[in-house]
């Protein structure tokens, strides 16, 4: 299956059609335009972080890139079909990992959701979880219970739960926000050395500037009220990208100037 | 087990033997008339005779059949009713103000319905326990299920889960703990039914043997009957938590 995806994604990239394109799309809810006439394609492997003030409208537009929610007007498309139900290709990271894990599953239990859901013989599946946890730097926590790890872990394992999927898309929705300073920039190399190893596509939303930076090829500053496009910067940083080098980079700080000067103003 | 829980314990015994202690010596004093109230000597002496006739023994199976049909009937229409209920918006809105109209009703005052309907057998006492007994778990199941955190629905979407996944894997488990009290307190309710339906309607079962054995003043009989009843209430309520605790042992590890 995720085989066939890539294959796709690989003729898709030589043809240079996006692998993700928003046509046009507007998304009303209770009354309210939340979207309004949104345009964007994304590449495969791409790696796209969308920024805004609180209200743009970044996490509905995640919301529609993963399908769960359907837009009023236009389309959102994957591989060229309409996205109008999830697909397993595509997996989603939410910000509130206490309230996306299942409690009363240890870790490797809710890895094994996603296993369950994908059909992986049960025989396969505890190899697949320990592979999963040591990807993702929990190995050795797979009979813990959520709740008896740190948020920093609790967010791992929904990332390993995410990758379980064997997904050719993450969409990434504001996943460590929660987090501590050091937590956090830990987390950011270790989510760009996985998708890079794969060349996972990512959709990536932050209120965080500098993060969306340190981690995009691609910046998407949305307007509030309705949510549209107004600015769209590429990051030409060198890749491995370097906690201290890339973010003391002239041109690092020149998109963070960019951007800190769209985002004030957004905010009159 | 630490010092202090310990001490508890031995404290908490301690207590109970004094309640004992007391009852030994009102009755040894006879401030009340032995015919009325036996001491726990003569209670325990009839319990062992009881027991060792046979008459007892299949008296306590008689209740415990009437409790556990009555209750497992309860808890599995109890918890079909709670989840369909409770999973649907429409059905709660439907459905929610039939149920404050029936829930408070004393299941007392319809027996005598049942036994018009069914007459003095049993299948009205399964009637008349599992009526009483859905309550508790049918309204606790309709709020486990409506409770379930709606961000693991969308976990589910988003993993392409079937409704019956969803079902097994999100919402019964997390409205579990729910259930769980439910059924718990069903458990005492079914009791107290049993007991009452054997009473009224002669259905073989200590219910039946306490009214017997007060109707003859058989004191001792009665009390052995009564303690009888308390410990089964006791008994398969400790039951009930240590199933509790195994199957809530994700819980403990929260605190």
């Amino acid at each position: 299956m995720s085989v066939v995806a890539r294959l796709d994604e690989a003729k898709a990239a030589r043809r240079g059609t996006p692998l993700i394109a928003f046509n046009g799309t507007t998304l009303r809810l209770g009354g309210k335009t939340i979207i309004e006439q949104l345009d964007l394609e994304v590449r495969p492997g791409e790696f796209v972080c969308i920024v805004g003030a609180s209200g743009c409208g970044k996490t509905t537009a995640l919301r529609l890139a993963a399908g769960l929610y359907r837009p009023s007007e236009g389309a959102v498309t994957f591989n060229g079909e309409p996205m109008t139900e999830p697909r397993r290709e595509v997996a989603v990271v939410f910000q509130d990992y206490g309230k996306a894990l299942l409690p009363w599953r240890t870790a490797a239990g809710n890895i094994s959701l996603a296993l369950e859901a994908s059909r992986v013989p049960s025989r396969e599946r505890n190899g697949r979880i320990d592979a999963l946890l040591r990807k993702v730097g929990l190995p050795g926590h797979a009979d813990k219970y959520p709740t008896e790890m740190s948020g920093g872990m609790q967010q791992r394992l929904q990332i390993a739960r995410c990758l379980a999927q064997e997904p050719t898309t993450l969409l990434m929705d504001e996943p460590f926000g929660a987090l501590d300073a050091m937590t956090r920039q830990g987390l950011q190399d270790e989510v760009l050395s996985l998708t890079q190893a794969s060349r996972t596509t990512v959709i990536f939303v932050t209120h965080d500037l500098d993060e969306a930076i340190y981690l995009g090829d691609r910046v998407i500053g949305l307007l509030p009220h309705p949510g549209r496009i107004g600015i769209e910067i590429d990051v030409n940083l060198p890749r491995p990208r370097d906690q201290l080098a890339t973010r003391e980079h002239p041109e690092f700080l020149r998109l963070r100037r960019q951007l800190f000067d769209f985002i004030k103003a957004t905010e009159h | 087990m630490n010092r202090a829980a310990i001490l508890w314990r031995v404290a908490s015994i301690l207590v109970a033997a004094g309640f004992i202690a007391a009852w030994q010596l009102v009755a040894n004093l006879k401030l009340v008339s032995p015919v009325f109230l036996p001491g726990p000597d003569r209670a325990w002496t009839a319990l062992v005779r009881g027991f060792s006739s046979g008459d007892l023994a299949s008296k306590l199976i008689g209740t415990l059949e009437h409790m556990a049909y009555g209750w497992l009937a309860a808890s599995i229409a109890g918890i079909a009713l709670g989840a369909l209920i409770g999973s649907s918006k429409l059905m709660r809105a439907y459905v929610a103000p039939s149920l404050e109209f029936l829930r408070p009703l004393p299941v007392s005052a319809i027996i005598p319905v049942a036994i018009a309907m069914l007459g003095l057998t049993q299948g009205m006492a399964l009637f008349v326990i599992a009526f009483g007994a859905i309550w508790p778990i049918m309204l606790a199941t309709i709020h486990g299920f409506a409770a379930v955190e709606p961000r693991l629905y969308e976990v589910a979407r988003a993993l392409q889960m079937s409704r019956m996944a969803v079902i097994a894997k999100i919402a019964l488990p997390s409205a579990l703990p729910d259930i769980l009290a439910g059924m718990r307190l069903s458990l005492t309710v079914a009791l107290i039914l049993s007991v009452v339906c054997e009473i009224l309607a002669g259905l073989d079962g200590l219910g039946h043997w306490v009214l017997l054995s007060a109707r003859a003043f058989r004191s001792a009989d009665l009390f052995a009957g009564v303690i009888l009843l308390g410990a089964t209430g006791y008994l398969t309520s400790v039951a009930m938590s240590v199933v509790e605790q195994r199957l809530l042992a994700w819980q403990a590890a929260a605190r």
